[in-house]
């Protein structure tokens, strides 16, 4: 589409009020406008679906309280003069998968989160779906990788001893007119672009299957390449693969701004020092954007997308065991997030998630009506899903560009930047064969100056910490007997011992809070979240470390559990 | 005439209670108990309280304790105010006599647990 | 393979007079305790009012636990502290009850079981309170323990929702620490406490009590910085435009509590959907021979003096306990009660002394109870009022009426005037 084109159908729809223009190879949309909803319509209709050719949105807005980047509190000079030879920018999936594949080399890799851990954003608070790729299509980078990255997860969860279940996903109908149709639809993704695994499979072999599943439906697409990982535990395990084979994750560590000359990013300011890195890799999520712009090399835009998703307790996980989603031909479909139900590696039951547009990067909070509209939606899935199987819910923020696609390349303008931005779903799927491309880069671009070494003592191998309740009588009585703390059981739910409690805190990357506990091992996941386990769990901390216990956070430096002694 | 909510026991009783002259009339009430209380409610109000003491042991950092006998209602915070001045540095038991006659009430703070005897060392 | 007549599962109220009954019948009974004391829940209820019924005095909650960890160890009865249990499974030669302790894993064998497993707290999610995920929002039983065991103050200015008992019971204690209660809000239009709990807990001490009020929504990135309070429909749903802020440092919630059933339910028990424990019979046997339950996890308590009476009667029945058929017969509760326990009547055992617990679903005035067989009155009882958070006990002699397993046996509630 020209630009003529877009601002013709710009001043249909808002008048004067909005322009675009070509301006150093992107479209940037200038003007003002009353809501965020206006500033969405106005970029997505000058953007093309997977274009190259970005829309850069500098609408105002009246409705957008400028919220300043949530920071740490800490402030330090741990980290000033670091010379590091690649600076990675963010600890989420993308950051952490980067910065293992480039401990293959002899690299000095420095990650830098401004969260109190990894994954605390977007790759912390999805649903863990590992995707078959059955709504990509040729052309687009989400495409480019998704088979890739789908075929590595075996591997990958091998090394570094993370669980992922490849247990099938299935997209079900209930119109059984539109099976020649669909049955076309996948016929053409099968032929024209490689979803292999993908099939139609009758209704009454779905009720086989899932006999919970409504009885109405007609047909389902099957896809048993899809299958789930736990996000969270997935991007930790990367992180401290990556720290033992030499790089360094420095938590509680925020980007502020950047020094740049020469079309050359010279030092990077942060909380903690300035640090002075030879390349830097943008991995910022939904502050990319941001990242670019203190880097010189703003050519895309980034509009927040909430989700929100339920847990539901292990009992209804008994209820179905894939992945599975609805799809009704009448529904409009705004969004290619409808949600789904999801039965997780832990056992229970993932509901959702929702897909609200917003210009509040880190507003995590979650809405009554979320929920409702989410359940409303999935019980035509599965009509035995109850609200009061709820036992926890939480918000995630993607972090799409208005083409919808990854940007997944080095500075058009900043030389030693490379991107990895507009990163959503299926973004974790993908993260493992992005990785390699970006450390590919980075390889070259760094071998520009002076050769790079491989890594000959680099281990693919992470142990994490073991799960005692997955294992034998035999095998558990043996850790016991290596140390009797695998004995204790501090968590009732999730079955959780002081061993690996203390074993979480003595991993690669202590993050010794509750919830850095919690997401590491899980004590306080399960029903009663934390009730009983909580006052445990601080104490444990707070013996780990040698402080009172008020001193204990729950994640971040002001969430403190206490506030010291009662007398 | 003055309504009182009995709290003697879990029935939780609604009783009236009147003045006439020097007596004192309570209906409403299922036991003698409750006249009593309410009798007390409107000359003298009194009331149990527990809580902790802190200790010197790690294992067990507050001992649970309460009064031997009612206190004053007013007295309460005071009463408190003391308690948490002590620290056990003993392993005493239930029963345990942790401050004698507190504020010369005639009541004294004991011990309402064997916690620190069960505990290691 | 260490073997036992009896196998107690859980070390609170319940567990121990189940363990000391056991014992007294001649049984060879283990107790097992995940905690590394004896006592349950009442090791952290420090306030007073345990063992009015049993011992006409005003006892703490150690103190009430006290005397029957006494009786225990005075009667040497084996015990492991300390110890989970991860798996029952029932075999031809009894139950087979997997343990993990700091020794390593064992499997005790068991003839019965006595299930004391208590219950847990109903947490901020599953009111649907919404918002940030901050520090600071704890069930009252988790700010009772670090208060009371920990000696940690959880809060300097807090909401309480609901108006539980052990809510109530916190509004006191953290306000006797020297910390500021704003207020108690309960969604429902009648507190959930009990009544000299809203006067010596709350009254004595000024903290409001807001009736038909909920929390919708927590705020604060880090520590909770303030929470939404509004009011709330018939149907207890948030009524738009009653919204307000309310600040203060931590949100505790006393709104309801769970028995707990994980292990009974791997067992193929079935549980009530009222009471969210075990149908059992008049002998506190489940529906699964030589499984009995009691305590909190058969249905939530008020007083503990009734949980020690139910476990003594499961821990005895175990001890005794035979392989023989059952003759069943349900005893059905309807109308304005909530529940009645047991569910139903082994017409094999002697059910002359049968101890029926029930509550009223609301506040009832001047009403009486019925026990009715085939559609016939055979005994009533009248009571001046009945609340939801008082639980009422009635012994009742079943031995006088002919009773089939085709019997209709039911317990109604008259109500002559409603409150």
């Amino acid at each position: 589409m020209n630009l003529q084109k877009i601002n013709k159908k710009l001043s249909a729809r808002f008048g004067d009020a909005v322009r675009a223009k070509l301006s150093g190879g992107c479209i940037v949309l200038s003007g003002h406008v009353h809501s965020w909803q206006e500033v969405i319509e106005a970029c997505q209709t000058a953007a093309q679906k997977y274009g190259t050719v970005h829309v850069v949105n500098d609408l105002k807005c009246d409705e957008v309280k400028e919220q300043p980047m949530r920071m740490p509190k800490i402030h330090d000079k741990a980290l000033d003069g670091r010379k590091p030879d690649v600076l990675i920018i963010g600890g989420g999936i993308s950051g952490v998968t980067i910065a293992r594949e480039l401990t293959r080399w002899k690299l000095d890799v420095l990650l830098v989160e401004k969260e109190a851990d990894l994954a605390l954003q977007a790759s912390g608070r999805n649903d863990g779906e590992v995707h078959p790729g059955i709504d990509l299509s040729k052309g687009s980078k989400k495409h480019y990788y998704i088979r890739k990255g789908n075929e590595m997860y075996e591997q990958v969860c091998k090394e570094l001893d993370v669980p992922f279940k490849r247990v099938g996903q299935y997209v079900c109908f209930n119109t059984g007119w539109a099976k020649p149709l669909v049955a076309l639809y996948c016929l053409y993704r099968k032929k024209h672009d490689g979803i292999s695994d993908t099939k139609l499979i009758s209704g009454a072999e779905l009720k086989r299957r899932e006999p919970n599943f409504a009885k109405d439906f007609k047909f389902a697409i099957s896809n048993p390449s899809s299958g789930c990982v736990c996000p969270y535990g997935l991007t930790i395990a990367y992180a401290e693969n990556a720290v033992q084979n030499g790089a360094e994750v420095a938590l509680n560590t925020a980007v502020v701004s950047m020094k740049v000359s020469g079309g050359e990013i010279q030092s990077v300011e942060t909380n903690r020092g300035t640090i002075y890195p030879r390349l830097v890799i943008n991995a910022a999520g939904v502050f990319a954007e941001d990242i670019a712009k203190m880097a010189g090399d703003r050519f895309f835009s980034i509009h927040p997308r909430r989700g929100t998703n339920s847990i539901l307790d292990k009992k209804a996980g008994a209820f179905m065991h894939s992945i599975a989603s609805i799809k009704e031909l009448a529904a409009n479909k705004a969004h290619s997030k409808g949600g789904g139900i999801l039965h997780t590696v832990h056992d229970n039951l993932l509901v959702g998630p929702d897909a609200i547009e917003t210009y509040e990067k880190e507003n995590t909070e979650t809405h009554r009506e979320s929920i409702e509209t989410v359940f409303k939606r999935q019980k035509k899935t599965m009509p035995k899903l109850s609200e009061r199987d709820i036992i926890t819910y939480f918000t995630g923020v993607r972090a799409p560009t208005f083409e919808e696609d990854f940007i997944i390349e080095p500075g058009r303008k900043t030389k030693n930047l490379i991107h990895c931005a507009g990163i959503q779903s299926p973004g974790l799927t993908t993260a493992p064969a992005v990785a390699l491309d970006i450390a590919d880069m980075t390889v070259r671009a760094l071998s520009k100056e002076k050769p790079v070494e491989e890594n000959k003592d680099f281990s693919p191998i992470r142990q994490g910490v073991p799960v005692l309740r997955e294992m034998t009588d035999e095998q558990r009585a043996a850790k016991i007997r290596e140390n009797p703390d695998y004995g204790v059981i501090v968590c009732r739910c999730e079955e959780v011992s002081k061993g690996e409690i203390l074993d979480a805190l003595r991993s690669p990357i202590c993050v010794p809070t509750v919830d850095g506990v919690k997401k590491r091992v899980r004590p306080g996941m399960g029903r009663c979240q934390g009730g009983f386990c909580s006052p445990l769990v601080t104490q444990i901390i707070a013996d780990f470390l040698g402080v009172p216990l008020s001193e204990v956070k729950k994640s971040a430096e002001d969430s403190v559990i206490t506030f010291g002694r009662t007398k | 005439m003055r309504e009182l909510v009995c709290i003697v026991c879990p029935r939780g009783c609604t009783m009236q209670v009147e003045k006439d002259g020097e007596e004192t009339k309570v209906s409403g009430n299922a036991c003698k108990r409750g006249a009593q209380f309410a009798k007390s409610e409107l000359t003298n109000p009194t009331r149990t309280i527990c809580t902790t003491v802190r200790t010197t042991f790690k294992d067990a950092p507050v001992l649970p304790v309460r009064v031997s006998a009612e206190i004053p209602k007013d007295r309460i915070f005071d009463v408190m105010h003391e308690i948490n001045e002590v620290k056990v540095d003993s392993r005493v038991g239930r029963g345990d006599v942790i401050i004698e006659n507190v504020l010369g009430l005639g009541v004294d703070i004991i011990a309402t647990s064997d916690l620190l005897r069960e505990a290691k060392a | 393979m260490l073997s036992y007549d009896v196998v107690v599962i859980g070390g609170g109220p319940a567990g121990l007079a189940a363990a000391i009954s056991a014992d007294k019948a001649g049984a060879k009974t283990l107790l097992v305790e995940r905690e590394a004391r004896l006592g349950g829940i009442l090791k952290q209820c420090i306030h007073d009012g345990f063992g009015l019924v049993r011992f006409q005095e005003k006892l703490s909650g150690p103190e009430y636990a006290e005397r029957f960890i006494d009786e225990f160890h005075k009667a040497n009865i084996d015990a492991l502290t300390l110890t989970f249990v991860t798996r029952i499974e029932k075999k031809s030669d009894g139950f087979h009850v997997a343990l993990v302790n700091r020794d390593g894993v064992e499997t005790v064998l068991a003839r019965s079981l006595v299930l004391a497993t208590g219950c847990r707290e109903r947490t901020a999610k599953q009111v649907s309170i919404h918002g940030t995920r901050p520090s600071g929002v704890f069930t009252a039983g988790t700010a009772q323990h670090f208060t009371n065991l920990l000696g940690e103050l959880p809060t300097k200015k807090c909401v309480i929702l609901g108006s539980g008992d052990i809510g109530l019971i916190m509004a006191r204690r953290l306000t006797l620490e020297g910390a500021e209660v704003v207020g108690v809000y309960e969604a429902k239009p009648t507190p959930s406490g009990l009544t000299r709990n809203i006067h010596q807990c709350l009254h004595d001490y000024h903290i409001p009590l807001y009736l038909s009020h909920t929390v919708t929504q927590v705020f604060g990135a880090d520590r909770l910085t303030a929470v939404e309070i509004a009011e709330v429909d018939n149907k207890m749903r948030p009524l738009a435009g009653t919204e307000q802020i309310v600040e203060c440092d931590a949100l505790i919630l006393s709104v309801g509590l769970i028995p707990e059933n994980e292990l009974a339910e791997s067992l193929g028990v079935k549980l009530d959907p009222k009471t969210k424990g075990p149908v059992c019979d008049g002998q506190l046997m489940t529906t699964v021979d030589g499984i009995f339950s009691c305590g909190n996890a058969l249905h939530v308590n008020d007083l503990v003096d009734y949980v020690s009476e139910s476990g003594e009667l499961a821990g005895e029945n175990a001890a005794h306990y035979k392989t023989s058929a059952r003759k069943m017969v349900p005893l059905e509760s309807s109308g304005a009660l909530l529940y009645a326990v047991p569910q139903c009547l082994n017409l094999n055992e002697d059910n002359s002394k049968t101890i029926v617990y029930f509550r009223s679903r609301e506040i009832l005035e001047k009403c009486t109870l019925h026990l009715k067989i085939d559609g016939e009155t055979v005994l009533s009882k009248k009571y001046p009022f009945l609340r939801p958070p008082e639980m009422e006990k009635l012994v009742i002699d079943f031995s006088k009426y002919p009773l089939t397993e085709t019997s209709k046996v039911e317990l109604d509630i008259e109500v002559t005037e409603n409150a």
